[in-house]
């Protein structure tokens, strides 16, 4: 088994970047997620059913496809390029794209794990909050948040399993760049473009498999963590 | 206290429309479940709108539907106990307790932690997780923690429906003695009769999305007695209770009761129905009853089919139940001196 | 209902085999990307003179293609971008030896949409982003690298360097202006509406850019195959290279 993985420099540097890339996409989704199923959760709006279906969108649609929409959007003659540009900030073809097409993709399952966590709070324990003299702030930050990290928990952990395995959306917004942007899946993409480098791929793959079971597993124990202490 | 209502909101297929104004400290809202109750405090508390009109609590104004006020519900300081205990899980008995505290203004800060534990007799609680405690101990610190709001009204709804009956009574003086001592009115709903005449002195009836009546406990209990199937409950508080031939010997007043399922604590909340209560012209020569005693009528009241006769033995009152034929026999009027008589065994202890 | 889905099963399994095939008059080609344009004509207009033939055809990267062959894709003729894909298939007994020879030759070219001053390999660090095709499987990649290396800008340019599958998509990388350059072959410039060539790559830092063609042992069993793979080394076919700037020596 262990003659089996040979990696090399550049497959430490994919393994670092996916995590990297994975990490951050996670870390800036969660409060905006947050925000998202708070808001689907507990507050009625006109439009609330697009919001639904624009959230979920990402989940149904064949990633390759959000890549190009993101690349529309945001490359040098896209819709926001211009803006862009004179602010300085450079997008396609950078680490930062690949963090953006990850959470893109991963958005969904964060938002949804949240809402399950959120919906399962007895709301009689919100309305004893506001009783009690917490306005929704205040409900919010010592209630619901508390209540609701395990979906936050699940969230995570399934945002980040995903971004690791991001591949459709990545390529085309944030290219093949080895050292910048070449994830586990794009390394992987490559070697198995070549008739040569069969042993560097499946080195790859028992990597990328054996992180997305650590992952789930740590969310296991966590869970069951959590659970314990109630 | 004072509150002015005359609100109305739907639910679906279901319609409040309460006008009414009421003063007191230990108010009752009586009614079936579906009935309304629910509601009409939630919108008092703020926790729904009324579609229309307005809410005023001693002369504040609430929510007005046309002047476009809605005091929020954090705002309110209206403090709510609720049929579950709606303990925070994640938080220790104390930070639940001290939740409204932390969360009111300096200057009304009155009431604190160390005279609740007291009265509520939640000392050895306090450092322990929620989620263990037995359905009365969970009752209690959700009590306390309303009361620790310091709040101006409390709104108990349905707080005893899911404790047994003993917990039940054990609990009545702590909420009565809390409300006392620190000067909280409440607001308490029930759909149990005697519940309500425990804890309240006026009650509004509700039905059907409707007040339908304000009224006494006591009131209310007689107009009910026919269609009841125990008839008027007779609430008895008896004391110093002797040993006598296999009964207890109960102080009753002035004079003493007989009654078999007593014990040894000094004092101790009977209930008797009005149709256990029989009534002599003349003094019978014997009867297997433990219990005979000399009494006045004091009123006669209808009740459907049948007749109440109230009756005052010593300083005590108690209502029993006769037909109108009896009352004809027995030429029951105001002044007209009976006997009564109960069976030791018709008394059963309420706590 | 339980006969109606057992019909329309089987009225799906009829489909099925009928479309599937292996009718005559079927020619699957394997083409490097640069030659899209050129064998598009070709087997069109082929197409055209022969009685019912139908070209199936897989552009790529030719390590890809050779790759897809080794598998067991279908492939009748292979025509590689480098020697080396085409050994690699002969070593591995796919290919009908006696048939291969050389289809064309080309240049590699740097080009760009870039406002900066390029003019050879030793300006390049000065750009952010430069397209090149994966060295691993992209002939014209392996040959951009091979400059690189020579001219001694390889480790300068490290994590610059941005991976396409193909030359094409290192072409539309340019053109989009998602990289400041990208390297293609003179004559997939040629196909550029915006990208400019900032400069040719000095021939003697990349071994000669050679296209050898063979037919597959299944191609040589094709009638239709031989008749094209003929048709491909005849002057009309030289006709159509040259007006696509491919080089005959």
């Amino acid at each position: 088994m262990v003659k089996m993985i040979s990696l090399g420099p550049n497959d430490i540097d994919a393994i670092f970047l996916s995590g990297k890339v994975a990490a951050v996409a996670v870390a800036g989704s969660l409060p905006v997620g947050f925000a998202v199923a708070y808001l689907m959760t507990y507050l009625k709006f006109r439009g609330k059913l697009l919001m639904e279906v624009l959230i979920t969108l990402p989940l149904t649609l064949p990633p390759v496809v959000i890549g190009y929409f993101l690349l529309l959007l945001l490359g040098k003659k896209g819709w926001l390029g211009p803006l862009l540009e004179s602010a300085g900030i450079r997008l396609i073809f950078t680490w930062k794209a690949a963090v953006i097409a990850s959470a893109v993709v991963g958005f969904p399952l964060l938002v949804r794990s949240i809402r399950i966590g959120m919906e399962s709070i007895d709301p009689q324990l919100i309305q004893a909050s506001r009783t009690l003299g917490a306005p929704w702030y205040d409900t919010l930050f010592t209630i619901i948040l508390p209540l609701s990290i395990r979906g936050i928990l699940a969230g995570s952990s399934l945002m980040f399993a995903r971004s690791l395995g991001e591949f459709g959306a990545t390529i085309i917004v944030a290219g093949n760049i080895p050292g910048v942007t070449q994830t586990i899946p794009l390394a992987i993409y490559e070697y198995a473009s070549s008739p040569t480098s069969e042993t560097m791929a499946l080195s790859l793959c028992i990597v990328s498999v054996s992180m997305a079971l650590g992952i789930l597993f740590l969310h296991e124990v966590l869970g069951k963590k959590l659970s314990q202490r109630r | 206290m004072e509150i002015r209502m005359a609100a109305e909101k739907r639910f679906g297929k279901f319609a409040l429309a309460a006008d009414f104004t009421i003063v007191g400290k230990q108010i009752g809202i009586f009614g079936e479940s579906g009935s309304g109750k629910s509601t009409l405090v939630g919108l008092l508390a703020g926790l729904h709108h009324p579609d229309r009109r307005e809410i005023f609590l001693d002369g504040e104004c609430l929510f007005s539907s046309t002047k476009r006020i809605n005091v929020p519900t954090e705002q309110r300081r209206i403090a709510m106990v609720f049929q579950h205990p709606n303990l925070f899980p994640h938080l220790s008995v104390k930070s639940n307790l001290l939740y409204g505290f932390k969360r009111c203004v300096e200057n009304n800060r009155s009431i604190t932690i160390e005279s609740l534990v007291g009265v509520l007799k939640l000392e050895n609680l306090l450092q322990r997780g929620v989620n263990n405690l037995s359905g009365g101990e969970k009752q209690r610190v959700s009590l306390g923690r309303a009361i620790l709001a310091n709040p101006r009204l409390l709104l108990m709804d349905e707080p005893l429906s899911a404790l047994d009956d003993t917990l039940k009574f054990q609990i009545i003086p702590y909420l009565k003695s809390v409300s006392e001592q620190f000067r909280i009115p409440y607001l308490f709903i029930s759909h149990s009769l005697v519940e309500m005449r425990l804890m309240t002195d006026q009650v509004l009836v509700v039905a059907n999305g409707s007040i339908v009546d304000q009224t006494t406990p006591d009131q209310l209990a007689r107009a009910r007695m026919e269609q009841s199937r125990v008839g008027y409950i007779n609430l008895l508080r008896l004391e110093s209770p002797r040993r006598v031939d296999g009964l207890f010997a109960y102080r009753w007043g002035d004079r003493e009761l007989l009654i078999s399922a007593g014990n040894e604590e000094p004092e101790a909340l009977f209930e008797l129905s009005s149709r256990d209560i029989i009534l002599f012209k003349r003094h019978p020569e014997a009867i297997s009853a433990r219990n005979l005693l000399p009494c006045i009528v004091v009123s006669t009241f209808p009740a459907g089919n049948r007749i109440g006769v109230e009756v005052a033995c010593g300083d005590q009152r108690v209502v029993a139940e006769v037909t109108e034929q009896a009352v004809k026999e027995l030429e029951i009027r105001e002044g007209v001196d009976l006997y009564l008589a109960v069976k030791a065994s018709a008394f059963r202890r309420l706590d | 209902m339980g006969k109606m889905v057992w019909k329309l099963f089987l009225a799906l399994l009829w489909l099925f085999l009928l479309a599937a095939p292996g009718f005559a008059g079927e020619v699957n080609l394997s083409i490097a990307a640069s030659l899209k344009e050129v064998i598009d004509e070709l087997s069109d207009n082929f197409a055209r003179q022969s009685v019912d033939i139908k070209f199936l055809k897989n552009y790529g990267a030719s390590g890809t293609l050779a790759k897809q062959i080794e598998n067991g894709a279908p492939a009748d003729i292979f025509i590689s971008a480098n020697i080396e894909w085409m050994e690699y298939l002969q070593s591995r007994k796919l290919m009908h030896s006696a048939s291969i020879g050389i289809f064309t030759y080309n240049t590699l070219v740097f080009v760009g949409l870039t406002d900066k001053k390029v003019s050879g390999l030793q300006d390049l660090p000065k750009l952010e982003k430069i397209g090149i095709g994966s060295p691993k499987s992209v002939p014209a990649g392996e040959y951009a690298m091979e400059a690189l290396r020579k001219a001694g800008v390889e480790k300068q340019l490290e994590q610059k360097l941005v991976m396409a599958k193909d030359v094409r998509e290192c072409l539309m990388y340019a053109e989009r202006g998602e990289v400041d350059g990208a390297f293609v072959y003179k004559t997939d410039a040629m196909q550029a509406k915006q990208a400019k060539i900032l400069f040719t790559v000095p021939e003697d830092l990349y071994p000669r850019v050679t296209y050898p063609m063979g037919l597959t042992l299944t191609g040589a069993r094709n009638k239709d195959a031989e008749a094209f793979y003929r048709y491909l080394q005849s002057g009309y076919a030289k006709a159509v290279l040259d007006k696509y700037g491919f080089a005959q020596k």
